[in-house]
Order: C-alpha cells, then sequence, then structure tokens
C-alpha cells in the first residue's frame, strides 16, 4: 500500500513539474507558436506600373492573361498524372504541352508552375469550377513591350525571380509566381513599379476554415515612370546607328586590310539646357518581350551569348567604357587655357610629329606623331580643334607635364570637372565611372593587373608620354559615351555639368492621388564649371569641325547638311582600341566616334556616337551623329513649345552706353561673352548673318532669346544671372 | 444533540447505517471535477459548433447528461453492498468477453478502431471497453481476494489469464491506451494482493520483452503487428520533431496550447488554440489543453489536486476496508485513475506517448464519465462498509 502512496505522490509530481516547466520557463515560446498558428495571410499582387517617354507613348504595359497553375510540388505522381490529363482534356491541349510548363527552371522549385496560358474568361472558368486538387485558375498581368526592341536597354524586363531574389522578395510581400525587374529602368525602379501587394489576414482553424477577416488591405498599384526620352527619336537614332555600323562593315580598314567588324556601338542624345537623355541607343539589342515569355536555352545563346552581338544585354552608352580619342581635346585645350599655357590665338606650327625638347630630358619614348603623319601647317586653337592636329596637343599635354606645380594635372582635373572619371548619376544601373588617368591611376592599374596594362615590366611612374597620350584621349583615359554627351553639353552650355535624367518623373496610379507626381526629377545641376578666357575659341573650333572650306574632319560627313539652318558644332575622334578582338583573334580596329551639338549659337542638343571598330570618327560616327541631329531637328519642330526651358548661367554684362559701343578702348572692360565685350578677330567666319563683323558664334551667350521658363527648374542663381541679363539688354 | 449522536456512532458504529461512514468529499470531488469537464467540454467545442451553424451547447449538454447519469449511477453503487458484486462477477466478466467478441465481429469501424457499438434510435455509442474495466476490476478482485497473503505464481498465472483474454481483444481493436490500463490495473491490484515482487518484475519484463519485439518487428518490415497510427504516435513522442504535420502534430500543438496558458491562462473562452480547434480531440483526449490554455497552472494545479486528493481518498478507503475484496476493489479502482490521469495529462504536456485513453470524468463520452462514477460509487460503498461485517 505505501508502496502505491509512493507512486502516487512521484506521480503527481511529475505532472505538476513538467506544467510548471511548459507554463511558466518555457511560457513565452509557446505564447508566439500560438499566436503564429492561427492567421493566415493572402497576398494579392499589385498591378506593376507602366513605363512611358516624355510624350506618353507606352513603352512597358501590363495585358491581362488567364493561366493555370499546378502546385506540383505538394502532390503525389499519380495526382499529377491525373490532374494533367484532366486538365488536357479541359483545355484541348495535350498533356505533353502542360507537362513542359512543370520543368519550368525559371521559378523557385517549390512555387506553384504555370501549366497554361493565354485562356479567356471561359477557359478558366472551366477549369475553376472543377476544383481539381492544386489546381489554380486565376488571371494574371503579363508584362508587354508595345515598342518592341526600341529603348529596350533603358526600360529593361521582367523576369521570373532569381534564388535570391526569391528569398528576399518573398518578405516584402511578393509572390513566388511574380515577375520582378531584372534591368534597366524595370530594375532599378522596381520598389516604385512593383506597388504594394494587397494583404488579407484571415483567422483560420486548423482545417483552413475561415473564421473571421482580421484585416483586408487592397492591393495598391504601382507608379508610372515618366522617361525623358523620345520614342520617335530613340528609334530613328536606333536605326541610324545600325545602319552605320552596317556600313562600316563594308568599309576596308587602311590599317589591317580587312573589313570592320563594327559589331557594337552606342549613341546618346542629351538636351545641354537641362541634361534630359532624348535617346540612348546601344547596339547590338534586344527585344524585352523575348525576355518575358522566356527563351529556351538555344534561343537565348543564340541571342545573348553569339559572338557575333557581343552583350546584348548590357547599355554600353553607360556601362561601355572607350578611349575617347580626339573628342577629348577639348578637355586638353581648356586645360591648356586654365593654365594659362595656351594664348588662343597664338601660332603653332604643326609639323606632323612632336618631339620632347631634349632639354627635358626625355627618354624612352620622345617623338610623337600624327595621324597619318600628316603636317597640318600653321594652326591656332580653333584651327588644332577643326583639324584635330594631335601635334598641337602633344605640345601642350608636355608643357603641362613639366609645370612644377597643382597645374601639372590641369587636364586630369579640367576631364573631372566636366565629369570624367565618375558616374554621371543618370538613372540606370550599372554605370560605368570611366577613368582619368594620374599617377595614382597608372600605379593602382598597374599593380592590379600587370598582365594587361604592364606587359614589358615598366616603371609605374607619370612619364611625359602618358600626359601627352592622355592629351589626346588615348592611353589609359576611359570614358562613356553618356559621359562624353555631358561634358560636351557642359561646354556647350557654357560651364553647366548635370548629372543627366533620364526619368522625369515618377507618378502615381492610386485613387486618392491619381497622376499626381511622386518624384519629380528636376535638372540636377552637378557643378558649374568657371571656364578660362579663350573657350569660346574652343567652341569656335569646334563649330568649324564640319565645315568643309576650314577642312574641317567631319566635313565629309556633313557634306549638303543644311549649316545655316541647324549649325553643328562637334568633334571627330578615331580612338586606337587595346587588344585583341575576340572572335578574330587580330588587333582590335579603331573606335569610331563623334560628339557634337547643335546648334552652335543656341546650343539646345548634344550627341554623342561611340562605334567600336568601325574606322574613323569622321567616316563611320559622323553620319550617323549627322542623320541623329537632323533627326533632332525633326523632332523639335514636331514639337515646336519648348518643352523645357533652361538659360544656362551667363556672364554678368554692365550695361554700356549707346556712344562707347564698338569703342575700341572701351571693349576690355566687359567681360568676354557680353554683347560688346572683346570679340576675338577671325579671319575666315562662316557665320556672320547680321555683317557686323561679329561671327554670330561668339553672341551665344550675350544674346540668348529669352524663353518661358518652368520655373522649378530654374536655381535661384540662375534667375538671377537671367534677370541680370535682361538688365542688361 | 449531535455530540450525543456522533458519540453513539462511534460507541456502535457497526450498527449503524453505512451512510454515516461514506466519504461524501470523494463524491463532491469527483462531481466538482465533472462540472468543470461539461465546462471544458463547452469552452472546446462552442467556437466550431456555432461556426457549423449548430446549437454552441450539443456536446456540453450531452456530457451533462452522461454526468448526470453518472451521479445516479455512483449513488446507487454506493448504496449497495460491495459485497453482492462478488455473486455478479463471473456473469458479469462473461458478458464484457461476450461484447468484446462482438465488437470484433460486428462492431463499426470509428476513426480507424472496432471500438463503440451504435445504439440505434439514440444516436449514443457505447464503448464496451471502459465498462469491461470496471468488470475486470471486479472480476480480479474476487479472484484474487480469496487468496490474499501469499500469491502463488500458479495463481498469478491463473489472475493473468483472466486479464490477458479482454486485454487480446482490445488490443484487436485496436486500442492499446486501455489494455495498458488494464495492464496498470492488474499490476496495482497485484501487487497488494501480496504478488511477490519478482514474479510482478518478470510478468512485466515479458510485457515490455513483448511489446519491444512486437515493435521491431514492425520496424524491421515484418507482419504488420501495430496500426498505422500507434507506430506513427510512438514514433513521434520518441522523437517530437518528427513528422510535424502527421503524428506529433497533436502533441505540438497541445503543447503549444499549454504553454500558452501561462500561469493565469488566457481566460474563459479566451483560447486561441482551443477556440481555432487547433487541438485535435479536444472535447475527448485532449480536454486537459483547454483547462490549460484557459487557466494556466492555477487552474491545472486545481485539478491535479482534486486529482490528488480524490486518490488519497481512494488509499485511504483501500487502507481501511474490512476485507481483502474490498481493499483490491479500491487499489484496482485507484490503479485505474493514477493511470488513466498520469497517461492522460501526461500526453497533453509531451512526457508520455500519444494513446487515446480519456481523462477521468473530464473527457467527453457516456461509457467512460458512467464507469467513472461508477468506479468512485463502488470505492464510497467500500469505504462507507469498513465497519461492517
Amino acid at each position: 500500500m505505501a508502496f502505491i502512496g509512493i507512486v502516487m505522490v512521484g506521480l503527481f509530481g511529475a505532472l505538476f513539474t513538467r506544467l510548471w516547466y511548459l507554463q511558466v520557463l518555457e511560457t513565452e515560446q509557446f505564447e508566439v507558436a500560438a499566436e503564429s498558428n492561427q492567421v493566415r495571410i493572402i497576398i494579392t499582387p499589385p498591378t506593376r506600373g507602366r513605363i512611358l517617354d516624355r510624350h506618353g507613348v507606352v513603352l512597358a504595359d501590363n495585358v491581362r492573361t488567364g493561366v493555370v497553375t499546378y502546385d506540383y510540388s505538394r502532390y503525389s505522381d499519380q495526382h499529377t498524372e491525373a490532374v494533367l490529363t484532366e486538365l488536357a482534356d479541359l483545355l484541348d491541349v495535350p498533356a505533353g504541352q502542360l507537362r513542359e510548363g512543370l520543368a519550368d527552371q525559371r521559378t523557385h522549385p517549390l512555387a506553384p508552375k504555370v501549366v497554361a496560358t493565354g485562356l479567356d474568361e471561359d477557359g478558366l472558368l472551366r477549369v475553376a469550377e472543377r476544383s481539381i486538387a492544386g489546381v489554380e485558375a486565376r488571371w494574371d498581368w503579363v508584362r508587354v513591350y508595345p515598342q518592341n526592341e526600341v529603348g529596350a536597354h533603358i526600360v529593361g524586363y521582367v523576369g521570373a525571380m532569381s534564388e535570391r531574389q526569391h528569398r528576399e522578395l518573398i518578405e516584402d510581400g511578393y509572390l513566388p509566381y511574380e515577375r520582378v525587374g531584372r534591368a534597366g529602368i524595370e530594375g532599378l525602379f522596381e520598389a516604385e513599379l512593383h506597388g504594394e501587394a494587397g494583404r488579407t489576414k484571415l483567422e483560420v482553424d486548423r482545417q483552413d476554415r475561415v473564421q473571421r477577416i482580421l484585416a483586408d488591405v487592397p492591393p495598391e498599384p504601382g507608379h508610372d515612370i515618366v522617361l525623358s526620352i523620345d520614342v520617335e527619336l530613340q528609334a530613328a537614332a536606333e536605326s541610324y546607328l545600325r545602319q552605320g555600323l552596317i556600313a562600316a562593315r563594308k568599309t576596308v580598314s587602311e590599317d589591317s586590310g580587312f573589313f570592320y567588324p563594327a559589331l557594337t556601338g552606342a549613341a546618346v542624345v542629351m538636351d545641354v539646357r537641362n541634361g534630359d537623355v532624348l535617346a540612348m541607343v546601344s547596339h547590338p539589342t534586344y527585344d524585352p518581350t523575348w525576355m518575358v515569355e522566356g527563351l529556351s536555352l538555344a534561343e537565348y545563346q543564340s541571342v545573348f551569348e553569339n559572338p557575333y552581338s557581343p552583350g546584348a544585354l548590357n547599355n554600353l552608352a553607360v556601362q561601355g567604357t572607350y578611349s575617347p580619342g580626339s573628342v577629348f581635346k577639348p578637355v586638353t585645350a581648356l586645360a591648356g587655357l586654365e593654365a594659362g599655357l595656351i594664348s588662343p590665338r597664338a601660332a603653332f606650327h604643326d609639323v606632323g610629329y612632336y618631339e620632347i625638347p631634349e632639354s627635358r630630358g626625355c627618354s624612352g619614348r620622345c617623338t610623337f606623331f600624327n595621324a597619318d603623319r600628316a603636317a597640318l601647317g600653321t594652326l591656332d586653337l580653333s584651327g588644332a580643334l577643326t583639324r584635330s592636329s594631335d601635334a598641337y596637343f602633344y605640345k601642350v599635354s608636355d608643357d603641362l607635364y613639366w609645370i612644377d606645380g597643382p597645374e601639372q594635372w590641369a587636364i586630369q582635373d579640367m576631364a573631372r570637372l566636366l565629369g570624367f572619371g565618375a558616374p554621371t548619376g543618370v538613372q540606370l544601373p550599372f554605370e560605368k565611372p570611366g577613368r582619368v588617368p594620374d599617377g595614382e591611376v597608372k600605379e593602382t592599374l598597374f599593380e592590379l593587373s600587370p598582365e594587361a596594362y604592364n606587359p614589358y615590366n615598366e616603371p609605374a611612374r607619370w612619364f611625359p608620354g602618358d600626359n601627352i597620350n592622355t592629351g589626346i584621349g588615348q592611353g589609359f583615359v576611359a570614358s562613356t559615351p553618356m559621359q562624353l554627351a555631358n561634358a560636351y553639353a557642359a561646354i556647350a552650355n557654357g560651364g553647366t555639368l548635370f548629372s543627366p535624367n533620364i526619368v522625369e518623373a515618377v507618378v502615381s496610379r492610386r485613387a486618392e492621388s491619381f497622376g499626381e507626381p511622386v518624384l519629380e526629377f528636376e535638372p540636377r545641376v552637378l557643378d558649374i564649371v568657371d571656364f578660362p578666357e579663350g573657350s569660346s575659341v574652343v567652341r569656335e573650333g569646334l563649330s568649324n569641325v564640319t565645315n568643309a572650306r576650314l577642312r574641317g574632319t567631319a566635313a565629309k560627313a556633313f557634306d549638303g547638311y543644311d549649316h545655316a539652318g541647324y549649325p553643328v558644332s562637334g568633334k571627330t575622334g578615331t580612338a586606337q582600341a587595346q587588344g585583341l578582338n575576340a572572335v578574330l583573334r587580330r588587333k582590335k580596329e579603331d573606335t569610331a566616334v563623334f560628339v557634337a551639338w547643335a546648334p552652335s549659337h543656341d546650343p539646345r542638343y548634344a550627341v554623342a556616337v561611340v562605334m567600336e571598330e568601325a574606322g574613323y570618327g569622321g567616316e563611320a560616327a559622323a553620319p550617323v551623329a549627322r542623320r541623329i541631329l537632323e533627326a533632332v531637328r525633326a523632332y523639335e519642330q514636331r514639337w515646336p513649345e519648348p518643352q523645357i526651358a533652361f538659360v544656362p548661367p551667363q556672364p554678368e554684362c554692365p550695361s554700356v552706353p549707346e556712344a562707347l559701343r564698338g569703342d575700341p578702348a572701351f571693349l576690355g572692360y566687359v567681360p568676354e561673352g557680353c554683347p560688346w565685350g572683346i570679340q576675338l578677330p577671325r579671319a575666315n567666319t562662316p557665320t556672320d548673318a547680321d555683317g557686323d563683323g561679329i561671327p554670330d558664334v561668339d553672341q551665344i551667350e550675350g544674346a540668348l532669346p529669352s524663353r518661358p521658363a518652368r520655373r522649378t527648374e530654374l536655381t535661384r542663381r540662375h534667375r538671377q544671372a537671367q534677370r541680370r541679363t535682361e538688365g542688361a539688354r | 444533540m449531535i455530540a450525543r449522536l456522533l458519540n453513539r456512532a462511534q460507541t456502535r458504529r457497526e450498527l449503524q447505517s453505512p451512510a454515516w461512514f461514506a466519504d461524501y468529499s470523494l463524491a463532491l470531488a469527483a462531481i466538482v471535477i465533472a462540472l468543470a469537464g461539461i465546462a471544458m467540454n463547452y469552452t472546446s467545442t462552442w467556437r466550431s459548433l456555432s461556426f457549423e451553424g449548430g446549437d454552441p451547447w450539443t456536446v456540453a449538454r450531452r456530457q451533462a447528461i452522461f454526468v448526470g447519469i453518472g451521479i445516479v449511477v455512483m449513488v446507487v453503487a454506493a448504496v449497495v453492498d460491495y459485497r453482492v458484486l462478488r455473486h455478479y462477477a463471473t456473469p458479469a466478466y462473461l458478458a464484457a468477453l461476450g461484447a468484446l467478441a462482438a465488437l470484433l465481429v460486428w462492431g463499426p469501424e470509428i476513426r480507424s478502431a472496432r471500438s463503440w457499438f451504435v445504439l440505434p434510435g439514440v444516436g449514443f455509442q457505447v464503448q464496451p471497453s471502459e465498462f469491461a474495466k470496471l468488470v475486470v476490476i471486479v472480476s480480479l478482485a474476487a479472484f484474487v481476494a480469496s487468496h490474499e497473503g501469499y500469491l502463488r505464481f500458479d495463481t498469478l498465472f491463473n489472475a493473468g489469464l483472466l486479464l490477458v483474454v479482454p486485454m487480446v481483444f482490445i488490443y484487436l481493436q485496436p486500442d492499446l491506451g486501455t489494455m495498458l490500463v488494464f495492464a496498470a490495473v492488474a499490476m496495482g491490484m497485484l501487487l497488494v494482493a501480496g504478488a511477490q515482487l519478482r514474479h510482478i518484475v518478470v510478468i512485466t519484463l515479458c510485457g515490455i520483452l513483448a511489446l519491444v519485439l512486437v515493435f521491431s518487428i514492425d520496424a524491421l518490415q515484418g507482419p504488420r503487428l501495430l496500426s498505422e497510427t500507434q507506430r506513427s504516435r510512438l514514433t513521434a513522442f520518441l522523437d517530437q520533431d518528427f513528422e510535424p504535420l502527421e503524428a506529433s502534430y497533436n502533441l505540438r500543438q497541445s503543447q503549444i496550447a499549454i504553454g500558452a496558458g501561462g500561469l493565469w491562462g488566457q481566460g474563459w473562452k479566451q483560447g486561441t488554440q482551443t477556440n481555432l480547434d487547433l487541438v485535435p480531440e479536444q472535447h475527448n483526449d485532449f480536454i486537459f489543453t483547454a483547462l490549460g490554455e484557459e487557466f494556466g497552472l492555477i487552474g491545472g494545479t486545481i485539478l491535479l489536486a482534486l486529482y490528488a486528493y480524490m486518490s488519497v481518498r481512494i488509499w485511504q478507503i483501500a487502507r481501511i476496508a474490512s476485507d481483502p475484496f474490498g481493499r483490491l476493489l479500491a487499489v484496482g479502482v485507484l490503479s485505474m485513475l493514477l493511470f488513466q490521469v498520469f497517461q492522460n495529462i501526461g500526453m497533453t504536456i509531451g512526457i508520455m506517448p500519444i494513446t487515446g485513453i480519456p481523462l477521468p470524468l473530464m473527457s467527453h463520452g457516456g461509457s467512460g464519465t458512467i464507469t467513472a462514477f461508477a468506479a468512485i460509487g463502488i470505492v464510497i460503498s467500500v469505504g462507507a462498509r469498513r465497519y461492517s461485517l
């Protein structure tokens, strides 16, 4: 009996101890478990925002389609077989086709797989009324790109989530089958485009029967993205670049005797007044629709791993870095002016080469030749730019090298001021910074990959030769087409460097704020560069590049062009490329570059064209730029209202009494660029419409017609400057 | 006056009516537990019943009826002299065997076991194995009482035979839990009856050996001796993270419910696990989880204290019973009560494997409740007649 008593005490003691453990010591853990036990959250995906061009043309949209999904991972193979047979019967498609959907590797292995798409309402109902276990018939939104490949690199595409995204995004309320932005604007603005998923919080019991709706938040649609590009201009630029590349492939290289490969290229059109990107082209390209529908491995390889269309997914306008070649020369010119080395009108004798004076103690390579060893004769700065005299800029760069002071790095400083060597900040992913080389950069490059940059094991010192190569945009200089257009825009507009905008605004589609901008990208002024005296000579030199009479390097390409109606300032570049062509296994051909703005006297649009392995800038790139500029002019006529008016900062001009105007003694007191200020004399003035002996080009700064200004886009400083100009008039 | 009456009662106890010596507190404790059981039956079913559009009181009302019948049965059992049960032991035993055998032949399969007869018309189910527990207690007590003091091995063997036949029938239903109750009851009774410890040890070892054998034959892909449910439940107990959605689901959910109750509980009708029907079979075998979640450690402790009080009173009655038959009856009931309480509460809090044993007086079910009340009534009868010859 006593034994039973002991057992009794023991049993009750054990029960109580365990109860104490569960209900006092571990209770918190179980409270959490109880909480999560009873709530189910149902996520309704939102409709994705659209992508529009600046005038509202749709580049990315959604269409509704009926889909059937099957959650095969939760059911047995026999059940799957039965389901597929039944669905095949219902939808009148072969079961094998449905089975292909199950093998889809692009979504998460455990996610329900889409087995049929493109159903209409009738089809959906037919599937839904059977209520087959694991099968869901629902409406789905499918991304469509109505403009197909036009602007593909800007717009990007959506695709199935990667494994990593799957893990991260599911927590943000994404559903496993949702497609997310994978490139371009679709990728960068994923958060804005996606919208907020709807969440219905349900209290359920053991059998998942709904007991109560705890919360019901409907989905919020994603925002629209308004781009600054114009679809027509974009399409024109794309076809001109493609045609230009095809034309280059029919040209024989003088260097190698082969046809130019001319596989890739990029072009950018931007508004110099506010930094808007009007068009951005990269070749080779693709159709984002392919990516939505999905490509088979073979199709994917044939498009994206084809050695004859390398890097179709890359937006070369911001991701491709090239030696700019001669288009870099205005930077060197401005640096020379800044350092006080260049007298703009001083005569220079181009004998076809430049030799580092012996007094400077040259070692190694001391003589630098012009392209084709051509001797261009006597030139000033303007002529050196017009005819692209290498010798002139060899001398400037060498002279700069030997200055003992901060001006030694004047080229590099000016390049950085104009936005080289750093991402421009345009709203596109994976933008490359390019490179502005100096001693440190060279050392780093030599250290990081000696086999690529230093095969002969040279000392990593910054030699005069390095500075000379940099001065003509060769050597270690690297820039993206976007940077080139942006720098030329700054040169054209008098020194305002923008961070270019390719996105104008993010516009709400939600009921309470429909059509209202959520986010507006106003012109972002990165820096206002104070150009040295004589910078108008640089602009003059560039304005003559298309002039046949002055033997400009792009004159041939602009033969027959309406110079009077839409004058172009620009610069050709023919950059030697390093390394071997990956497919052809021979030395790379030259990169053809042309950067320009128009109109010369009233800069509005800058264009940069870069064509890899396509030959001379003047022969391959300039014709493309010309046709793009003609398209830009047509665009301006199509949209005559100034869409956005931005007046670049003006020099402060004193008012000059009528009697004193033109008085040579007085001229020196008025800053350069103002009416009645110093006007540099010139022999051959191509455009002098009013016949006052003052070339039109130099009237740019003072004589800008006042345009209706959009208030928000003017910084206070710019408005003041404008007021002062008007006061002066 | 009262003092005089008491005095007379004490001096001439054996002439007094047994009603003077009946342990009313034992009956009271049983009734309190049963009432709490009705309340818990209600709280664990009202939500899903009203969700299905039914009367939320359906289950609780039925239980209340059972408790009412049970109380009547208890009173009757207490009033009747337990010694007459000796005469009915043999026919009752045979009747119980017959019922159990009939179950295996004609019993309908409910929840994958043939444990219930469905009474036509009334809609009630009768579980013969519950009544059989009491019948076996009485029969065993009657058989062993004459041999009390020193049980020889052959007596023990015969007693074992008496047990094994109904156990086999119940095993075949299959109802492992009730079978284990028989084993516990038998062990307690035989121990008290004077069985030698070594005999008990040998029998226990044989039992354990048999279980292990059954389980390992089963595990080795031999003939299936355990049913699917039995196997997975045992596995779930041994490895509590095994198959979270299948067998250990019950275990996990009941522990969550009890753990979430904390010290004071979530309050009457406030338990989410209980309300949302997340603990399966909650008004039956898992009724303790409803109490644990809604009334916490305090409620659980009070219930344990009531059971402990009952156990102590039954233990005392066993000690002072006037004859071996009465003592063995009390010990049998005590063993049954102890084992069922420990096994049932133990499985809800994860210290015992899950077996389908109801919590006496609390769990929903007519057969179990009436049997428990009848057993208490018999014990009261034993206690009340401790002085009568």
